[in-house]
């Protein structure tokens, strides 16, 4: 038992740190600035999803892990409004998307 | 509209608010003491005092029935974030991307539920709610398959029933 929490945190912590590296990956790779919030994003939900999963895992579930799954459920209410705020504010202030409307 | 409705509903949210705070103020203190649990029935008592005197409590937030269909939601949300996580990983790695703009319809009566489903597009990576007009999303998608996967409107479908 103590070895699965041990490697299930392991494992989970390596998943979190792959997607936080891919989404940092992703700010510089993609073109225009609506492609890079959902890198953005993907670091916000995944990244930091995983990586307090792992953390949860490893502290034994007690008060403390109630205290780390608030969060993510704060992360949950956040994320979305930062990512539509620069997105409406790009949008907005006349920045094209590379995308074109699709009926 | 709040100001329209009865008084009943008004003080269930209330006593839901109540219940939430005083969990919240429990599990980040810890604390077992009588004298220090006073302190935060106090505590919480005045933070609810103090929103309903400046009006800024939203009475149709928590409908009760919600406590019971949110984690279904929550769970099949993870679900999605996880499925399309993955494909825009997989899109930044090969560097394929084929952005798109699309329109999509919401169908939620109530303003809670337009927010909810925008929340819940922005949330899942790879699409992006840029902006709101009346019923219709403008929303920027990472590839063809993560807006198509949106415009099946399964997603639509199961906030609506949450928000009924």
């Amino acid at each position: 038992m103590g070895y699965l929490i041990h490697y299930s945190t392991i494992f989970f912590l390596f998943l979190g740190c792959f997607f936080i590296l891919s989404g940092s990956v992703g700010l510089i790779k993609l073109p225009d600035v609506f492609s890079r919030i959902h890198a953005a994003g993907l670091i916000d939900t995944l990244g930091t999803g995983f990586i307090i999963l792992s953390l949860i895992i490893h502290s034994g579930f007690s008060l403390l892990s109630l205290k780390l799954l608030l969060i993510p459920l704060f992360i949950l209410f956040t994320s979305p409004i930062s990512g539509h705020a620069i997105s409406l504010f790009a949008h907005e202030s006349g920045y094209k998307p590379k995308a074109k409307l699709k009926r | 509209m709040p100001k329209n409705n009865p008084d009943s509903p008004k003080t269930i949210s209330i006593i839901v608010y109540f219940i939430l705070l005083f969990a919240l103020w429990f599990v980040l203190s810890g604390y077992l003491k009588t004298l220090l649990l006073f302190f935060g029935l106090i505590s919480v008592i005045f933070v609810l005092w103090m929103s309903v005197r400046s009006k800024s409590l939203n009475y149709d937030a928590f409908p009760l029935k919600l406590l019971i269909k949110l984690p279904i939601y929550w769970i099949w949300l993870i679900k999605e974030i996880i499925k399309s996580g993955l494909t825009t990983t997989k899109i930044i790695w090969k560097g394929n991307y084929t952005p798109q703009l699309l329109k999509v319809k919401a169908s939620q009566k109530n303003d809670t539920g337009k927010a909810n489903y925008a929340n819940a597009i922005t949330l899942t990576p790879g699409t992006v709610t840029i902006e709101i007009n009346k019923d219709t999303f403008l929303v920027h998608a990472l590839s063809k398959e993560l807006a198509e996967d949106l415009q099946s409107g399964e997603m639509d479908k199961l906030i609506k029933g949450l928000h009924k």
